[in-house]
Parts: C-alpha cells; sequence; structure tokens
C-alpha cells in the first residue's frame, strides 16, 4: 500500500511517513521544552496560570488553553492578553479561548488570574511553531454499495471553506469487513482544498462480494498547509458507516454470472442461514473461508478458461445446494488480416480472422461492428448459427455510390474488454471478379472465333484484365491477356485470332481488373473446332509398282490434314475418292510424279539391324548424287510384296534416320528400305530387315531323326518360320541323353549336368546333325532348341532307340547252335559204339509173359467172377470216389452263434410281416434287386424283401442229411463233374430247372445262386430256398459253406464284415 | 441397438397376435406407444450424457442430486403408488399428454439455448421423437373415445430466458428437465404396460390355446 501510495503521490508530499516524523519530532522538541519552561515556572511560582496550549483546525482562529492556579476556583476570572502592537487582552470565566490566528512570530501572552486573595500572572511565549493543526473530524455523508459490482461508493464534504485555499488534504479510508470489524483495507485519497466546501466520492471494488459479509467504512483527514509552520496532525476517525445485504430465505451464491479474465482471483460466497458443507469449482473442492453467521467463501487463484456453458460454483448444503456459473474468458483479440475486397464494385466484403479464442461463447461472445470512417455507415456481425469456418469471419458493406476509398475500422468488444482494426483501402483496387459464366464460342472465319461470357458487377469506370486459356489437343497451352473496357451489362465479346483452320481448341477465361488484385476462378472449359480452310500444303507421297508391276499405287498422309481425318492413315488411289475433298490436290500430285524411273533396281544385299528401344536408327553414307531427299519405307516383312506400312522423308543432307512408330511390335521383322532421291527419280539405296526387339522364339525347331544306326542318329530339323522366330536366328542347341520315354525327363538343360550332352549349332545353315559314338540299342533322348538374341526358344524333344549291333547277335546265336550240334554228333558217336552195352544196361530183353503158360489164369480176376478171389494180388480200384464232407460245417455254427448276435434275432417276427418288417439291426434284411426271376415272383408275389438270419443260413450245413435229401443235387459239397442226379424230388422246382444244366462242367455251387451279388447287397434268387446265399458265388462258396478249417481262426472278420454292412444299410430305415 | 429397435418396430404389424383382420383395437397402437417410450428412454439416455457434460461437473457427476430448485413448472411424474393405481385408463392418459406437452415445450427453449450445434442436433431430434410420442398417446386416447386435454387459455407452457433466472439455476432446470423427463418415460412405460396388459382380449388366449391344442 506504501508503495502504492508513494508512486501515486504528488511531488510536495512524497514522503508523508518521513514528513510525519520530522513533525513528530519537533513536536517532541517542542513539548520537552514547554515541559521544562512550565516546570520551571511551577517551580518558581506553583500560583499561577501553567500549560498554556494552543490548536487550530481552521488555521485561522487558535484555541488555546491553560491550567489555572490550583487556589483559583471554578468560575474564577482571567486576564489574557496578547502582547503584540497592540495589546489586547480578553477577561474571561474559563480557561481556554479562541483567538485569531497570530501572525508569525512570537507573541508574549499573559494570562492573569484574578483570584479573591490577588492576581497571579503568567507570561508565555505563544509561537505559530508551538500550534497544533488538527482538523475537523470528517464525516462520511453517504456511503452506497453497488453489489452487482461489488463497488462501495463513499461520498464526504471536505469542508475546505474553513481553510485556506491550495491547502492539500490527504484522506485516509478504511474498510472494515465481517461484524469483528477486520480492516482489510486502508487507503489514503489526496485532495486539494479550494476554499469551498466540496464533496469527494471514492470507490472501492471488493475481492469479496458485498453480499457476503457487512462493510464498514471510516474517514479521516490530514490537512497539509505549506504556509502553516506549526504541528500538523491527523483528524479523528469519522464514525464508521456501513453496508449490508438482507438476505433471503433462500441460499445464494455470489457473484452470479460472473465474467472474468483468464488467470484472475476470484472469491465466492455463499449466503446461506444454514451450515455450508462443502464448495466445489467445476469438480475440485475449495476450503471454506468462514464468514458471520453460516456464510461463507471460497478464493479461487488463477483460473482457468472455461467451457462452452461456464465453469460451476457450487455449494453443498444440508438439504440444498446453490451455485452460481463463472465464465472465464479473454478479452477479444485484434481482429487479424483484415480485408476488404469487392466482387462486383457493388458490395464489399470484408474478412478477418478473429485470432485468439475468447473462450466465451453465446452472450458473452465477441460482437463485432464495421465502421466506415469517411460515410458514417457500420454494419454489424451477425453471427451465423451454424458456423461452420470459425477461423474466418466477414461482413459485407453495401458500396456508397462515387466512393472509392474507404477507411474501415472493425470494432470488436466482448464483456472482457475490446479491441480494433483499421484498414483504408481503394476498392476499386481490391476487384476480386465472379467466376466468368455463359461462356460461349462463335466462329468468326477458320482462325479467328470471338469469345463471349457474362461477368457480373458494375465495371464500367474500369477496365478489365482477362486471361484467355487456348488449349490444342497434343500441344501446350497458351495463354493470351486481353484488357477490355468494362460495361454496366456485363455482357463481354473478345474475338480471338492466330488460330489454326478446323482445329479442336479448347478455351476458358479468368479475369482480373486492370490494377490487378486477383484472378477470378477460370471459367468452365469450352470445346470449339475452328472452321475448315483451303489446305495450304500437299499431302506427303508414295508410290509403287503392284506386284505384277501393272499398276502404280500412290500412298499419302493425310496427317497434313490435321487430326481431323484419320491421323496417321495412308490411302491409296485405289479408295473411293468420292469423300476426300483434296481430290484435285492429290491429282496434281500425280502429275508430278515419273513412274518409269521410280525404281532403279539395284542388286543390293540386305542387311540386319536391331532397334533401339522404340525406334530403329538407319544410317547411310552421304551421296551427292541424291539430290531431293531420301525416303525410307517400312513394312510388315510377312506382308506380301509390295507392303508399305509407312514411310518417312529425310533431307538430302542426313546420313541417318531414327525411325519410329507406334505401330512397331517388338518380335515382329520388319522390312526398311532406303531409297535415294535424285533428278531422275527415286533408286533403293539399301535393304534392311531388323527387329524393334529381338525376342525368344516362340516354337522349337522340327526335327526327324533321318537314321539310326548303332552307334549314331542322324537328326533332321526344319527352319522356324519367320513370324515365330521372333528374332535373327542365332542358333541351335542340341541336348542329348540316355534316357527312356517315361524315366528320362530333361530338366534343367541350362544347368550343365554332366550327363546332359550339348551342342551348339551355330552355323544356321546346317540343317542336319550327326551324333555319333552312342551305345547301340540304347534309348536317347534328344532336344532341340533354337536362338535369337532375344533368348532361348521353347524346346521339342525327341526318344530314339538306337540299332543293336548284328554282329554280335549272329555270334551269339552261332556258337550255341555250332556247340549243340557238336554234342549231339559226339553222342550219336559214342552211343552208336556203345550201343550194345547200352541195349544191355537199359533195356534187356524182357520174356514174354504171355509166353508163360502157368500164368493163364489171371485174365478174368477182375471181371466180376466171384469164384476166383484167391490170387487177387491188388484191391480193386473204384471209379468214382465221393467225399461227402460233413465234418467242417459243425464248427461254422458255433462261430455264428459266437459272433453274431442275429442268432437272438426272432424268427417269428421276421415272418409274420415280413412287408411291414422294418429292418432291424439283428436281423439284416437280403435285398433283392428286381432280376426276373419266375420262382421268386411266384413265390413271394410282389416281395422284393426276405429276411434272412443267420440260423436259416447255415440251415444247410447244420442239416447235410436233411439237405441232401431235399436238394441232392443242387446241394453243396463236393460232386463229381459229371454226376448225374437221378433223385430229385418232384416238388422242388429249383431242383428241376437244374436238371438241364447238370450235363457238363459244373461249378461246385448252385448257378443260380451267383446272381450279381455282393456282399454289400445280399440276395437270394429265391425266396422259398433254404439255399440262401450272399455275396459272390466265391464267397458263397469259400467263405459260408466250403470255409476250410482255417477260417475258424478268424471268425469275427467274417461275421463282423457283414454285420457292419447290415448295420450302414438299416441306417436310413431306423 | 437403434436399429435393431427399429426393425422391431417395422416388423410389429407382421406379429400375427397384433395383426388380426377386422378392427385391430386399442391393442397395436398401445403396443406401439410403448414401444416408441421405451425408445425415447434409450434415445434420453444418450442425449442426457451429452447435455450433461455440456452442463459440466458436478452435473454431469452420477452422484449429484441436487433438489429442486426453480423447477416448479416442470410436471412431476413421481407420485403415490396408491394415488396412480387408482388413477383410471383416461387419466393416465391424459396425464401422459399433458405432461408430454409440457416438456415438449421446455425441450425446444432447450434447444434454442444450447450454445453447440452438434447439442441442438441432438435436442432436435429428440424433439421429433417426442413429438411422435405424443402423437401416439393422442392416437391412444382417440382409439379408446378420450377426448384430448385442451390447454387452458394462458396456461400454455412457454419457455422465457428469464433475466431474473441466473445461469445456475438455469443449468438446474436444464437438469431437473431431463431428469423430470427420465421418470416420466419410465412411469409411461409402466401405464402403458398396464394398459397393454389391460386390453389384451382373452377370447384371443383362449382361441390361440385351441388352435394349438388341435395341432
Amino acid at each position: 500500500m506504501d508503495i502504492y501510495l508513494c508512486s501515486k503521490r504528488p511531488s510536495w508530499l512524497v514522503d508523508n511517513r518521513r514528513m510525519r516524523t520530522t513533525s513528530d519530532f519537533q513536536w517532541l522538541l517542542s513539548a520537552f521544552v514547554l515541559l521544562y519552561l512550565m516546570n520551571h515556572v511551577n517551580s518558581q511560582r506553583k500560583e499561577t496560570p501553567y500549560d498554556l496550549k494552543c490548536t487550530t483546525n481552521n488555521l485561522q482562529t487558535w484555541d488555546c488553553s491553560w491550567k489555572a492556579p490550583s487556589e483559583a476556583g471554578h468560575g474564577t476570572l482571567s486576564e489574557f492578553c496578547i502582547d503584540n502592537r497592540s495589546r489586547s487582552c480578553y477577561q474571561l470565566a474559563r480557561t481556554n479561548i479562541e483567538i485569531p490566528a497570530l501572525s508569525r512570530g512570537d507573541h508574549e501572552i499573559t494570562i492573569r488570574s484574578l483570584q479573591d486573595a490577588g492576581s497571579s500572572t503568567s507570561k508565555f511565549i505563544l509561537n505559530e511553531k508551538n500550534i497544533s493543526l488538527i482538523p475537523d473530524t470528517p464525516e462520511i455523508l453517504n456511503l452506497s454499495a453497488d453489489f452487482s459490482t461489488s463497488t462501495l461508493h463513499v461520498k464526504w464534504n471536505d469542508k475546505g471553506s474553513v481553510y485556506p485555499r491550495h491547502s492539500n488534504v490527504i484522506w485516509e479510508i478504511k474498510i472494515l469487513r465481517k461484524k469483528s470489524m477486520e480492516l482489510v483495507k486502508l487507503v489514503t485519497h489526496n485532495t486539494t482544498l479550494n476554499g469551498k466546501d466540496a464533496v469527494h466520492h471514492w470507490s472501492w471494488v471488493s475481492d469479496l462480494p458485498l453480499e457476503c459479509a457487512t462493510h464498514y467504512v471510516g474517514i479521516r483527514c490530514y490537512v497539509d498547509n505549506l504556509l502553516f509552520s506549526g504541528h500538523k496532525e491527523w483528524s479523528d476517525w469519522s464514525p464508521v458507516k456501513n453496508v449490508s445485504w438482507t438476505p433471503a430465505s433462500q441460499p445464494k451464491v455470489f457473484p452470479q454470472d460472473k465474467v472474468i479474465l483468464v488467470g484472475s482471483d476470484i472469491t465466492f460466497c455463499c449466503v446461506s442461514q444454514e451450515k455450508v458443507l462443502s464448495a466445489q469449482i467445476g469438480s475440485t473442492y475449495c476450503p471454506l473461508i468462514h464468514l458471520d453467521g453460516e456464510n461463507v467463501a471460497i478464493k479461487i487463484r488463477n483460473i482457468s478458461v472455461s467451457d462452452s456453458s461456464g465453469t460451476n460454483v457450487v455449494f453443498m448444503i444440508e438439504d440444498n445446494v446453490c451455485g452460481t456459473v463463472v465464465f472465464a474468458g479473454y478479452p477479444p483479440d485484434t481482429p487479424q488480416k483484415l480485408n476488404c475486397e469487392t466482387h462486383d464494385l457493388k458490395e464489399i466484403i470484408c474478412s478477418w480472422n478473429p485470432g485468439r479464442p475468447t473462450g466465451l461463447v453465446g452472450p458473452r461472445n465477441t460482437s463485432y461492428t464495421l465502421f466506415e470512417g469517411f460515410s458514417g455507415k457500420y454494419v454489424r456481425f451477425k453471427r451465423v448459427e451454424v458456423s461452420t469456418n470459425e477461423s474466418y469471419h466477414q461482413l459485407l458493406f453495401q458500396m456508397v455510390p462515387n466512393q472509392e476509398i474507404y477507411n474501415f475500422t472493425l470494432y470488436a468488444r466482448n464483456p472482457l474488454g475490446r479491441s480494433q482494426s483499421t484498414i483504408l483501402v481503394n476498392i476499386t483496387e481490391k476487384v476480386y471478379p465472379h467466376t466468368p459464366t455463359s461462356f460461349k464460342v462463335k466462329d468468326i472465319n477458320s482462325t479467328a472465333v470471338i469469345l463471349s461470357w457474362h461477368l457480373p458487377g458494375s465495371f464500367a469506370k474500369i477496365n478489365l484484365l482477362c486471361q484467355i486459356e487456348i488449349k490444342k489437343i497434343n500441344s501446350v497451352q497458351e495463354l493470351r491477356n486481353v484488357t477490355i473496357k468494362g460495361v454496366e451489362n456485363s455482357s463481354y465479346r473478345i474475338a480471338v485470332g492466330k488460330l489454326n483452320p478446323y482445329t479442336v481448341y479448347t478455351f476458358r477465361i479468368r479475369c482480373s481488373t486492370e490494377t490487378f488484385w486477383k484472378w477470378s476462378k477460370w471459367s468452365n472449359k469450352k470445346q470449339h473446332l475452328t472452321t475448315e480452310a483451303i489446305p495450304s500444303k500437299g499431302p506427303d507421297t508414295w508410290r509403287e509398282w503392284s506386284s505384277d508391276g501393272k499398276n502404280l499405287i500412290i500412298y499419302w498422309k493425310s496427317s497434313a490434314f490435321r487430326q481431323l481425318t484419320k491421323p496417321q492413315n495412308k490411302s491409296s488411289f485405289r479408295e473411293d475418292f468420292s469423300r476426300q475433298p483434296q481430290l484435285r490436290l492429290i491429282l496434281w500430285l500425280f502429275n508430278h510424279i515419273e513412274p518409269k524411273s521410280c525404281y532403279v533396281q539395284n542388286d543390293l544385299q540386305t542387311e540386319q539391324a536391331v532397334g533401339m528401344g522404340k525406334g530403329i536408327l538407319l544410317t547411310w553414307h552421304h551421296d551427292p548424287n541424291m539430290t531431293c531427299d531420301y525416303v525410307i519405307k517400312w513394312c510388315n516383312s510377312s506382308r506380301s510384296e509390295p507392303c508399305l506400312m509407312d514411310w518417312r522423308k529425310v533431307p538430302s543432307n542426313s546420313t541417318e534416320a531414327l525411325i519410329q512408330s507406334d505401330q512397331f511390335r517388338p518380335g515382329v521383322r520388319y522390312n526398311f528400305f532406303l531409297y535415294g532421291c535424285r533428278n531422275q527419280g527415286y533408286q533403293l539405296l539399301r535393304s534392311i530387315i531388323g527387329y524393334i526387339e529381338e525376342l525368344a522364339p516362340i516354337v522349337a525347331p522340327n526335327f526327324t531323326v533321318e537314321d539310326t544306326s548303332a552307334d549314331s542318329i542322324l537328326v533332321k530339323w526344319e527352319d522356324i518360320p519367320v513370324e515365330e522366330l521372333r528374332g535373327f536366328l542365332r542358333g541351335y542347341l542340341f541336348y542329348f541323353e540316355k534316357g527312356e520315354r517315361d524315366t528320362s525327363k530333361m530338366r534343367d538343360l541350362e544347368s550343365g549336368r554332366s550327363d546332359i550332352k550339348v551342342k551348339n549349332i551355330t552355323d544356321i545353315s546346317q540343317k542336319t546333325l550327326r551324333i555319333a559314338d552312342l551305345q547301340g540299342k540304347t534309348s536317347y533322348h534328344l532336344v532341340l532348341r533354337a536362338y535369337t538374341d532375344g533368348g532361348m526358344g521353347p524346346e521339342k524333344s525327341m526318344f530314339v532307340v538306337t540299332k543293336e549291333n548284328s554282329v554280335g547277335l549272329i555270334i551269339a546265336i552261332l556258337i550255341p547252335v555250332a556247340v549243340a550240334v557238336i554234342v549231339g554228333v559226339v553222342t550219336s558217336i559214342l552211343c552208336y559204339r556203345k550201343r550194345e552195352w547200352i541195349k544191355e544196361t537199359f533195356y534187356p530183353d524182357i520174356p514174354n509173359p504171355e509166353n508163360c503158360k502157368a500164368l493163364q489164369f489171371q485174365k478174368s480176376v477182375c471181371e466180376g467172377s466171384g469164384a476166383l478171389k484167391t490170387l487177387e494180388m491188388n484191391p480193386c480200384t473204384p471209379n468214382n470216389v465221393e467225399v461227402l464232407e460233413t465234418r467242417s460245417t459243425f464248427p461254422k455254427i458255433e462261430d455264428t452263434e459266437i459272433i453274431s448276435p442275429v442268432a437272438e434275432c426272432p424268427e417269428d417276427s421276421s415272418d409274420a410281416e415280413p412287408e411291414n418288417h422294418v429292418v432291424v439291426s439283428y436281423c439284416p434284411p437280403i435285398i433283392e434287386e428286381e432280376i426276373p426271376n419266375p420262382a421268386g415272383d411266384e413265390a413271394g408275389g410282389t416281395s422284393q424283401v426276405i429276411y434272412i438270419d443267420v440260423q436259416s443260413m447255415y440251415q444247410p450245413q447244420a442239416k447235410p442229411e436233411e439237405e441232401h435229401e431235399k436238394d441232392p443235387g443242387g446241394g453243396a459239397g463236393y460232386k463229381p463233374q459229371m454226376h448225374l442226379p437221378i433223385n430229385a424230388t418232384v416238388e422242388d422246382i429249383a431242383a428241376e430247372d437244374d436238371l438241364d444244366k447238370t450235363a457238363g462242367y459244373r461249378p461246385q455251387a448252385n448257378v443260380n445262386t451267383w446272381n450279381l451279388v455282393s456282399p454289400d447287397s445280399p440276395r437270394s434268387t429265391d425266396s422259398n430256398s433254404e439255399i440262401v446265399s450272399f455275396g459272390s458265388p466265391c464267397s458263397i462258396n469259400s467263405r459260408q459253406f466250403l470255409i476250410p478249417p482255417k477260417d475258424e481262426d478268424s471268425p469275427q472278420s467274417n461275421g463282423g464284415g457283414w454285420s457292419f454292412t447290415n448295420f450302414f444299410q438299416n441306417k436310413p430305415n431306423d | 441397438m437403434l436399429a435393431c429397435l427399429c426393425t422391431v418396430l417395422w416388423h410389429l404389424p407382421a406379429v400375427p397376435a397384433l395383426n388380426r383382420t377386422g378392427d385391430p383395437g386399442p391393442g397395436p397402437s398401445i403396443q406401439k406407444t410403448y414401444d416408441l417410450t421405451r425408445y425415447l428412454e434409450h434415445q434420453l439416455r444418450s442425449l442426457a450424457g451429452t447435455y450433461l457434460n455440456y452442463l459440466g461437473p458436478p452435473f454431469n457427476e452420477p452422484d449429484f442430486n441436487p433438489p429442486r430448485l426453480g423447477a416448479d413448472t416442470l410436471p412431476r411424474a413421481t407420485v403415490n403408488l396408491e394415488v396412480w393405481r387408482s388413477l383410471n385408463d383416461k387419466l393416465r392418459l391424459t396425464q401422459n399428454y399433458e405432461a408430454y406437452s409440457h416438456l415438449l415445450c421446455y425441450l425446444r427453449g432447450l434447444n434454442r439455448q444450447a450454445a453447440t450445434a452438434e447439442l441442438r442436433r441432438s435436442l432436435a431430434h429428440f424433439c421429433t421423437s417426442l413429438q411422435g410420442l405424443l402423437g401416439s398417446i393422442a392416437g391412444v386416447m382417440a382409439t379408446l373415445g378420450y377426448p384430448l386435454p385442451q390447454p387452458l387459455p394462458g396456461t400454455e407452457p412457454t419457455w422465457t430466458p428469464g433475466p431474473a433466472h441466473s445461469d445456475f439455476l438455469q443449468k438446474m432446470d436444464d437438469f431437473w428437465l431431463l431428469k423430470e423427463l427420465q421418470t416420466w418415460l419410465w412411469r409411461s412405460a409402466k401405464d402403458f404396460n398396464r394398459l397393454k396388459k389391460k386390453m389384451q382380449p382373452p377370447a384371443a388366449a383362449v382361441t390361440l390355446h385351441l388352435e394349438a391344442h388341435g395341432f
């Protein structure tokens, strides 16, 4: 506070404290002197008036008082005399007197006490320096409070009329708060007295809302008169005045809806009759500062910027809540980048960037006013409801007629402050025209057009600068600037010349003003075809004789006629000229051709050339004889002559030409012909075949084996067609290795396997190859492939077996034959020589038993003569043996009982309702297929499904005797091949049928059961027959009925397979 | 979730029990109103979250439960259970209609003062839905033959941005508006559910039962 006062204090009161200190010191010194004098007087004369003191409150009168002698009673007269030039005495019955202010200097004061007992006199020296100036206690005239702003207004009267003029007065005001009167502020306020009473005001803004606590105000003053040399003292404090707020019944928080600067401090208080429990700002709780009663306050320091709806300050009270909203933000930033321009010289658009966001929205947002200084007009910014671009604002200002210079000031204001920005513009220099519309193009002639467009705006007083963009296809765009005088009707026209006839142009336009500020946006593009004109130049021509030499073919390029006709096309005389407007011109050209001297055939070597990139470079030596030009024509070599793809003329001084064409394709052979022109005509100088780019052949050469011997193979191959060669043939690669057709796979030919032999044939004229040093009767794998500079072609392979070596074969045959012959001859000789011995040894002579009479009775031994049995030496051998094997059937039944639950299947159920029987897992069905079987149809009617269980299936084996009775011929078991049944029963129809089939060979089982059955589809050919089979005949006989004993070892495999099969068959019926 | 609810609403007429030929009665419209109430509950949850965040703490704190200050004009949804039970259908529907008429008006006022465009859009969308609910209730009342309540002259609820209303009290009003709205939607759902059950014809149930038995 002191510092503040010092800085604000005028120079004559620079140091109040020092001044006061000096004054106090003088006062103490004077008091000490006076005390000494009084003591001295008292010591000398105790019975006289003493202790004279004088003060003043207005510098015009002095109030002097003294103490009467102790003997003097009440009402004792005193005489007070001032000894100056005119002695003046006052008799009075009191001990004080108000005298006019004395002049400077010492004045002798004589006070005589007039007592009954006599008089006592005291003399005093009175000087102004001994006088104390104590102003009257000031009084606060009015103390008012502005609660909304928490401001106290103090009003008081300085009573300046009683003081000399130009006296400085220091007012000291104290602010006390709460009932306990805590001093919260002590300020000084300086005024100057002007000889009249004046009312002074002083205001003070409280940091605590005034509603929160009672505020008291007191004031005192200090008159600092420079002419007064006495002591100056502060007046007494005035009686305090207070302001207070009458609380409502409901608690309330102050201040309400306050807008403050971000970073500042603020105190909120809650005036409540009830105890406040807590307080929070936003979600932050704050310590409570207790005020009078239940009122509390919180102090927020360095408040941060608020959200869009403000920051809530809430005080929680028992069963209640109260609060307020504070909006912390920033004053408006200075509008930045203020810019004013016009589109049409009718309306000015001023735009600016508001700068830093204020953090205040809604009604507290920044309001803008655009003020024009010369015209005094202004417009206010209306915030768009849904603003998409908050970073830029703009205002429209209607132009004032005949005013070009505008002085705009943009004022920005919000509850926290204001700012402004100014711009001075000559609006005619800030024209940003609209986009030209209705852009049209009209022909004037083949090389000029008129462009017209619409450009809204009042540009009558200025010139427009417009830029026309002219663009041709496949050409660089051209920009032309034109200056046009502005018109009122906004329609503009301009002629554009120097165009090419019959050419498609694309135009567009944009405009600015002559004093350039900004180009408008480009108008829409407009495409226009200029009208046709007379051709200025003949076409590029070429001619050739037809292959029969009877016709001359004329070619010309129509590219000279721009892109309107076929750009790169050639035409010939064979075409229809009726649609060719240039017919007359071509005929004229024709007249200048000299057909007879067209070709001068030379004996030329055909050269080879390979292109680079997209073209092929042809070079030749300069020939001074060639005076006209060179012509290079080319065509695809696969086409028949005369062929022409294109030609190109080269000046006669050239020695090379890079031939490029979009029609060139890699891997295609082209013929190039270079003609030189002399006066008498064109002469073929060079013939070149070439490729733009060589590729690998796409086919392999066809090769055949011409000859094969035991140790060599002669291979012959054919040429590859040019179209498939796709490059200049550089050679062939021939690979061969041993290998059969199925096993040998000649892969990785390039990897250089040791067993693969390679022959590189670089002589492309060679068409045969003999491979020698081969092995006889050996298969060889031959592979041939061609290659160009473009790469290897595909391979073609062949397998050849060399012939056998015939000499060796002959030797191999002859030697064994010779050996055999020799051995035979030797043996024959030996046998012949030893024939007697051999006969004796191996074939001795045996005597003829017939000649033995003693043995003749043995002749009819086997003829059934029972009488002669004693001399039987050998038993009688029967002709036929019938073996009835029955032993193996019994174990089968046991097996079945073990392996299959089918044995449990009740037969009754299956027999009872054969039609409705749903197959169950216990009784796998045997489904009969619809095969013609009269016996089945007869017996079972329409029923095609029969049921069989294991018991019935094995019945024939289980009862061999019974079966034998029923089916002696068709039963299972061994039977001689030619055995014919002789005991067929009458009722067994099947057996009767079998009678016809028993002659000749018969299989072991009934052939009728072989009907296309499989284990998966068991069936029966006869539902009545007990001989039921399923599975193949093989399975029937070998597994079921004639199964050998070894089958007993694996019974489960048999029954298990069956069971599963039926399970799956039954599955859909479940 | 929204799509699901829309699908449910779309397919409601296809439900056989609600799609009887002839006079369908008030059942379908009550069901639709009930469904719309539930949908609005869902929509309000989203809106209230956004709006309470806009109001700032402590309004968006879950345990903030201030007393009802200055929101006396808002129709109260809370009612004594006995009183609620004693209401008849007409009175129930009338109270619903009146309440939503008032609440809709206040909501529109809320929309006007919202500071952000996004909030305004959300509020406008909800107002449209609430308008639809009001129409549905009117439809149900018309089906049942109850007259629509006529607002007394001079008692039309109006939203006035009173200068005496501090920002804080305004926020409290907004808070209570959303809260009352939520409570009303709860109550309406209960009301319409009760009405729906009451209006369900018992004969249809018997028929259905017999048919089921026949199968």
